[in-house]
């Protein structure tokens, strides 16, 4: 089976080659110009000058980042260090007695020691098991908590980059999503986080690059404003100096 | 999906649309507030023409060299893994669509909104191999309930209120549910979160592609995109062959177009970049991705000097919410996949068919809003000027609009015999004028009085009073104060040397 569907796709991929050419022939007959191999001068690449000099200060890019968090429903806080961080998530686990808890495995996560902190949850810590069915594990979790890789203040945005340690699904799945992000690595544009991906280039890239900018939400029945449809509905931002 | 289409013309169907109270206020109501969110946002923005113009740079770049940025984005893609196919048609898209469903065994498809999907008609033809075909985004997820077509590209359910969603969600539930917005979307929450973790497959559009790491981009508020591109194992991605941009750089100017033209947003809730299949040892994403990139009538528009600029189209709906036509008569008045401005030009561009749909170029009013909405400044109500002349060229004008204009030709060529047709008018009117108004629908006037009353001819036309007219003008100018007849003769002289320098014209900048 395994063998014949490899031959299918093998199949399919000679096909599309061929079909490849002839596309590209036609586009370029139509345009009236030879096919073109060489790169051609693209002077209009990204944003206009005048927004790629644009940037705010350190408290500006954290009050603007705070107000359109807010403005779509987010939460924001505001902590001095990760120990902070651990009593803030203690403490809203509590609150909302959140039964299953996943989170990334990452050094700076497993440093918060929340396993043995939140005692009425159960502490799941993503692909540690390879016999477990992670997607599952992730879509009963009450909490997801990730870190960050980049902010941008200008647009309320969060990044969040897969990797094997760092499941798509925490950041997606759970009710309730909790985003750590490091003081330093918020933004002020968009351009300045896309751009190191164009710098990285191909091979360098993951598999899923995700913008976070608040809860789940949906206007479509009546125009009226519902949070949470597919993805969480509660989102906590947390800027940690 | 076509076979919703009961009546054959544009105006058949915008009266059925006109008599439908509801969807004529929700569409007015929802367009309004689409509108204001848009203008709000881009004046917060600001330079907002600067941003236009560059977006509008970056497309016509792109689209002008087309074979080298789509050859390079399949060249990567293909590197990072995904199984990228070509379709010249929807025939072949289905067929390939399909052949992967078999192949992946599949039961079931999650999909989270494209247009090109409802293109192709592919639910219909999933369900004819067995394979239940479920859309995620909300209000997608109502109308496939409802067995209807989208009537708004950003808000396909913008004609149903939570009573009739209520109904058909309590169909669906087996038990009654409110109507109320929260319960009816936690309702929907957990039925397709079921879905999204027993599907083999998971289907999604396309907003952009970048061509120099061969990654594709979407948008989203809801999450649905997300899940269809991350739970299941199989991954299909319908894409429009003009549907690239060069980089990631690039993107940063589209992000700041789309979501502020769609819904006046800063950004959607969710924008994600997906670069090939799950990575062996990522424990998420799809193991096996396929990009189906479609022509469809696309490359019809390459090398078309009226027309190529339509494929720099974005997908954002502002010109469905600046239209005076559509907020009037909605989205379903189309008849196809397309509503609104953008679809009056793509749908007969698409099919290459100007007779079958020349009435949707019709249907507008020419009055440039479009154009003015429009983040990428596709001048489309100039295109819709184009549609309607190519129309009478192909011989499919309408035959009572030749003979009108032939005979005004032969009456007002002439003044004398103009000045007899006047007054045999108003002998003629006595016999249909009623208290100063013409209301009759007979003959001619039908069109025209459905809606409104003709006028009836003066009893004295201006032709009448012309030459007391000139007699009263020519004493008046005589009369006018010196200071007056200065500053006139002032501005005549000044418009002249305008036009000797070539300034001015005549305000259709």
């Amino acid at each position: 089976m395994a063998d014949t569907h490899k031959q299918w796709l093998e199949e399919l991929e000679a096909e599309s080659k061929v079909k490849q050419e002839q596309f590209m022939n036609d586009i370029a007959s139509k345009l009236r110009h030879p096919r073109m191999y060489d790169k051609p001068n693209h002077p209009f690449r990204g944003a206009p000058d005048f927004w790629n000099a644009f940037e705010w200060s350190e408290e500006e890019r954290i009050q603007a980042f705070t107000d359109n968090f807010l403005s779509v429903g987010g939460h924001v806080a505001r902590l001095g260090s990760m120990d902070e961080v651990k009593s803030f998530i203690v403490q809203k686990a509590e609150e909302m007695s959140a039964k299953y808890v996943i989170r990334q495995n990452q050094p700076e996560l497993d440093a918060l020691g929340l396993e043995s902190a939140l005692t009425g949850s159960s502490v799941s810590v993503w692909n540690t098991d390879d016999e477990q069915y992670w997607r599952a594990r992730a879509a009963e979790a009450d909490f997801g908590i990730v870190i960050a890789d980049h902010a941008v203040a200008y647009t309320g945005s969060v990044t969040v980059l897969s990797a094997p340690n760092k499941g798509r699904s925490v950041s997606l799945l759970p009710t309730v999503l909790i985003i750590i992000i490091p003081i330093e690595r918020l933004k002020t544009r968009l351009g300045e986080v896309l751009v190191t991906f164009d710098e990285a280039g191909r091979e360098q890239l993951p598999a899923g690059i995700h913008f976070i900018s608040g809860p789940s939400r949906s206007s479509d029945i009546e125009n009226d404003l519902t949070i949470g449809v597919h993805g969480p509905g509660i989102v906590y931002a947390l800027l940690v100096e | 999906m076509a076979g919703a289409k009961t009546e054959a013309t544009v105006k058949a169907r915008a009266d059925l649309a006109l008599n439908d109270e509801f969807l004529r206020k929700a569409v007015r109501f929802t367009t309004e507030r689409l509108r204001n969110g848009k203008k709000k946002a881009t004046d917060e923005h600001g330079n907002w023409e600067d941003w236009r113009e560059r977006g509008k740079q970056i497309r016509l770049h792109t689209i002008a060299h087309l074979d080298y940025y789509l050859n390079l984005f399949v060249n990567n893609a293909r590197a990072n893994g995904v199984h990228v196919h070509f379709a010249t048609n929807t025939e072949e898209a289905v067929k390939l669509t399909l052949d992967i469903a078999e192949h992946a065994g599949a039961k079931s498809v999650v999909k989270s909104k494209s247009m090109v999907s409802e293109e192709l008609h592919l639910n219909h033809a999933l369900e004819s191999i067995g394979v239940e075909a479920v859309e995620t985004d909300l209000g997608e997820y109502i109308i496939q309930l409802a067995g209807e077509m989208p009537s708004h590209i950003v808000i396909p359910a913008i004609h149903k209120n939570r009573y009739q969603i209520a109904d058909l969600l309590s169909k669906e539930a087996g038990y009654t549910l409110p109507p109320d917005t929260t319960a009816l979307a936690g309702f929907v929450r957990k039925k397709l979160r079921e879905k999204f973790l027993d599907a083999e497959i998971g289907m999604t559009g396309c907003n952009f592609a970048i061509a120099e790491t061969g990654s594709m981009v979407l948008f989203e508020n809801e999450g649905n995109a997300r899940m269809v591109s991350t739970v299941p194992k199989t991954q299909i991605t319908l894409m429009g062959m003009e549907r690239i941009i060069p980089s990631w750089s690039d993107l940063e100017v589209m992000a700041t177009l789309l979501p502020r033209s769609a819904t006046g947003q800063k950004l959607t809730m969710y924008m994600s970049g997906i670069t090939g299949p799950r990575r062996s040892a990522d424990a998420d994403g799809p193991d096996e991705m396929h990009i189906i990139i479609i022509d469809n009538g696309r490359s019809l528009q390459l090398g078309d000097p009226e027309f190529q600029e339509l494929l720099n189209c974005i997908r954002c709906g502002a010109c469905l919410n600046a239209c005076p036509v559509y907020r009037h008569i909605g989205g379903h008045a189309y008849g196809s996949t397309y509503s609104g401005p953008i679809g009056a030009v793509l749908t007969p561009s698409l099919n290459k068919n100007i007779a079958e749909w020349d009435d949707i170029a019709n249907a507008s009013s020419l009055c440039g809003a479009c154009y003015e909405a429009c983040p990428v400044k596709i001048p489309l109500h100039d295109m819709l000027v184009y549609l309607r002349r190519r129309k009478v060229e192909s011989g499919n004008g309408s035959k009572m609009e030749s003979i009108g204009m032939q005979g005004f030709a032969t009456i007002m060529g002439n003044s004398s015999r103009l000045g007899g047709v006047l007054r045999l008018g108003k002998l003629g009117q006595k016999l249909v004028v009623r208290s100063g108004v013409i209301k009759t629908k007979l003959g001619p006037l039908k069109g025209w009085n459905t809606y409104r009353v003709t006028p009836s001819l003066p009893k004295e036309s201006f032709r009448d009073r012309w030459d007391t007219l000139d007699q009263e003008l020519k004493q008046g100018l005589k009369q006018m104060e010196p200071s007056m007849q200065n500053r006139m003769e002032e501005l005549v002289r000044k418009r002249e040397l305008d036009e000797k320098q070539g300034k001015g014209g005549h305000g259709h900048g």
